[in-house]
């Protein structure tokens, strides 16, 4: 009976030690796969900075007047091979 | 219990005992036997320590702070902070490689070539192609130095020795998700498992509106320091705002994390001590300083009239809240297609005769000291008896001359006419102290407090006033010149904070920063109370309305050209708009030796003339040529079409006066007053010394 219980307790022990293992696993990987979406949010965040400096110039008059000029010419183009 | 029973119990429980004494011997032994450092090949000892020990477990990030944010003065951005990724690499060479030679170089190749095709992931990204071949060819390079691939042989084995391991900085400011994702599959990937990829977090500078920012708002540059016994890029502002210690981040932020038992990381705290950039408003207006770029820009692309092709050298142009003293646009212009960042910036770094356009600045002075009054008339005749008396009798070798002649000037007549031989009459009347004077209340000379680098100071040669000069020596020469804006050199800038001590006070300063806004706080930039001593009111009104008919249809008055163009237009200039140009040219000697005329076309517009609220200065200046190089013609339109934008954009409706009948400039009934200013004693009074 003795033995029984001092099995069992070994047994216990071993397995409080593998769980406390698997737990401790389970913990650096979530933990790990956190860090990577973290890491995704943070470059989210660097790439919508950088879209509102960028909309931000696109609607600079100089881009505006620049796109306006850039449509025009495409435009006379246009007409002047259809002309031709 | 059997005595077999009892020995098997002994032996087990005198084994479980043996297990805590080995445990101390062995703690011991690291504790104190091994204590002290570890020896390390090439590196310090490292100390067998706790704190040792947690560092190895508990790392933490330094992420950089952010320099601040620089706003105009309605909040539009004009510099900010945008993250990014700086992307190193650490390379060792694979196994496979090492062991055949021949397949190294292609591995090599194809490295590169897939880093590169990383950078330019992004569909949306210019020029991909191009950018795809410079980056190819720039990481190609780097990783053929690093591994000194030219010394190592075509075939065969890995050389012993020969490095194994390159580290090199694949790109820096990263902004783009697409290529940080694309160059993470990199990192330790199937195909490269020996690539190891670390991204650190940055700041990319940005200006939103660069082109029309370059001079005003600055840039910054970085340069390899050693910072805390660590080398470290070091990014500070060269020039402009940018330079101000408001902007230089003191510390940045810490991320604290664990690393795991492959050393990968993964965080365990928040970013601490991140601290909230700085947002520096400036005095500028984004809106007006559009408007000053592209009307300096287009006056000096234009070139001469009838030969477009000569150009200014430079031109620089400013505009002013008179009220506040705020530099609400500057601007300036290179010939010769100089980047922006390699050339000065005009309006406080490029110097010039200022000319014509000092002559009300005189005026008022000899106004406010009491050297001359509103009322007196000068013959201003080159050939009349005064200009015998006062001014060749003095024997100065080069003769005064105006334009066109001009006879009987009262100070209005010589403003409206601009007449040289008037300004020098006037000037003629102010002592040596006078005009010492002079040069101190309106700032020539002095620094403008802006606290911008590399400002240069002009200013009159030391000569000038120098003691072993004889009075009439400098009567001849100086004071004759002074007065009429030769013998002395300036910036665009200091001639408009001259005018803003003309109309506010002689303590006047101009102001580049409202104020700067730290974690929520304001501070306002410091200012002094008041603007010091004002001239007079009569004084500044009797300027004033000079001022107002030079930019007028009358005969003679210099700003007739400009009135007469913007007429056209369908604006009358007279009463709105007040001013004096000014044309000056010098001899320059050039570095090689030859000697070159330098020409100067300025203009100083007000508005309103009577009560001005704006205070513009353009100045552009042009090497030789003809001599047609006139401020009306070419410095005053810019200027004028500026302050026409700024009542527009800015301004309140100011009334619309007709213009007023003048007289021509010949007859003005002055306010004469004892001298009770402290302003010194003219010529006439009592330095009777500077008239021998």
């Amino acid at each position: 009976m003795r033995w029984m219980i001092a099995g069992l307790l070994f047994a216990l022990a071993v397995s409080l030690a593998i769980a406390t293992a698997a737990l401790r696993a389970d913990n650096v990987c979530a933990r790990r796969v956190l860090e990577q979406r973290y890491r995704g949010v943070w470059t989210q965040m660097v790439e919508f900075k950088r879209l509102s400096v960028q909309q931000l110039e696109s609607v600079a008059p100089e881009e505006l007047a620049r796109l306006q000029w850039q449509w025009l010419r495409r435009e006379t183009q246009r007409r002047q091979e259809r002309l031709q | 219990m059997k005595p077999g029973e009892l020995l098997r119990v002994r032996v087990a429980f005198g084994a479980l005992g043996a297990v805590p004494v080995f445990l101390a011997g062995w703690f011991a032994y690291l504790q104190v036997a091994q204590a002290g450092a570890l020896e390390r090949d090439g590196r310090e000892p490292l100390p067998l320590n706790a704190q040792v020990a947690d560092r190895y477990v508990a790392r933490s990030e330094k992420m950089p702070a952010p320099r601040g944010a620089i706003l105009d003065r309605n909040g539009a951005t004009l510099a900010a902070d945008c993250e990014s990724y700086e992307v190193r690499a650490r390379i060792t060479v694979p196994r496979t490689k090492r062991d055949d030679l021949t397949l190294f170089r292609p591995w090599l190749e194809r490295l590169a070539d897939s880093l590169a095709i990383a950078l330019v992931a992004d569909p949306e990204m210019a020029d991909r192609s191009t950018r795809y071949a410079a980056h190819r060819e720039r990481l190609r390079r780097l990783m053929w130095r690093g591994w000194k691939v030219d010394e190592l042989p075509l075939d065969g084995t890995w050389p012993q020795g020969h490095g194994r391991v390159v580290d090199f900085l694949v790109a820096a400011g990263i902004d783009r998700r697409m290529v940080v994702e694309a160059l993470a599959s990199h990192h330790k990937s199937k195909a490269y498992p020996t690539v190891f990829l670390e991204r650190l977090h940055s700041f990319k500078r940005v200006y939103p509106e660069r082109e029309l920012t370059y001079g005003i708002v600055g840039h910054t540059d970085s340069y390899l320091a050693v910072v805390d016994g660590r080398e470290r890029f070091h990014t500070y502002g060269v020039c402009g705002l940018e330079s101000f210690a408001a902007l230089t981040p003191n510390s940045g932020a810490v991320r604290r994390f664990l690393a795991d038992g492959k050393h990968r990381p993964y965080f365990v705290a928040p970013v601490q001590g991140a601290p909230e950039p700085v947002r520096m408003h400036s005095t500028v207006d984004l809106e007006l300083q559009r408007v000053c770029v592209r009307e300096l820009a287009t006056q000096c692309e234009q070139g001469m009239r009838g030969a477009p092709d000569d150009k200014p050298i430079w031109g620089a142009m400013a505009l002013i809240e008179v009220a506040t003293g705020d530099v609400v646009a500057a601007s300036a212009w290179h010939g010769g297609g100089l980047h922006p960042k390699a050339a000065s910036f005009t309006p406080y770094q490029s110097q010039f005769d200022p000319g014509s356009i000092v002559k009300p600045l005189v005026v008022a002075y000899a106004l406010e000291a009491g050297a001359v009054s509103w009322s007196d008339t000068f013959d201003c005749a080159p050939n009349g008896q005064m200009y015998r008396d006062v001014i060749r009798s003095l024997g100065r070798r080069k003769p005064v001359k105006d334009d066109h002649d001009c006879g009987v000037l009262t100070p209005h007549g010589i403003l409206i006419n601009s007449s040289n031989i008037g300004a020098a009459m006037v000037g003629l009347q102010l002592s040596r102290e006078q005009w010492k004077g002079y040069m101190t209340t309106y700032g020539w000379g002095q620094s403008l407090g802006l606290q911008l680098p590399h400002e240069t100071l002009g200013g009159h040669p030391k000569r000038s006033f120098a003691p072993d000069v004889r009075p009439r020596s400098f009567r001849a020469n100086s004071a004759i010149s002074f007065s009429f804006g030769y013998e002395m050199t300036t910036t665009a800038l200091q001639v408009a904070r001259a005018y803003l001590r003309m109309l506010r006070g002689v303590e006047a300063e101009l102001h580049l920063v409202r104020g700067v806004d730290i974690d929520g706080d304001w501070h306002r930039a410091p200012r002094p109370q008041g603007a010091g001593r004002s001239f007079r009111p009569a004084v500044r009104s009797q300027v004033l309305s000079a001022m107002r008919d030079v930019v007028s249809n009358f005969e003679g008055a210099t700003g007739r050209t400009v009135v007469q163009r913007f007429k056209k237009q369908g604006v009358d200039l007279h009463g709105l708009v007040g001013g004096k140009t000014g044309t000056a040219f010098g001899s320059v000697r050039l570095a090689g030796g030859k000697t070159v005329t330098m020409r100067n076309a300025s203009f100083v517009g007000l508005m309103p003339a009577d009560d001005p609220q704006w205070l513009a200065v353009c100045v552009l200046q042009k090497q030789g040529g003809r001599a047609r190089f006139y401020g009306s013609s070419y410095a005053a339109p810019p200027a004028v079409r500026m302050l026409l934008r700024c009542q527009e954009l800015r301004g309140q409706d100011w009334p619309r006066r007709e213009p007023r009948v003048g007289s021509g400039g010949q007859t003005r009934t002055g306010l004469q007053t004892p001298d009770t200013s402290g302003w010194g004693t003219s010529v006439g009074a009592d330095d009777s010394r500077d008239t021998r």
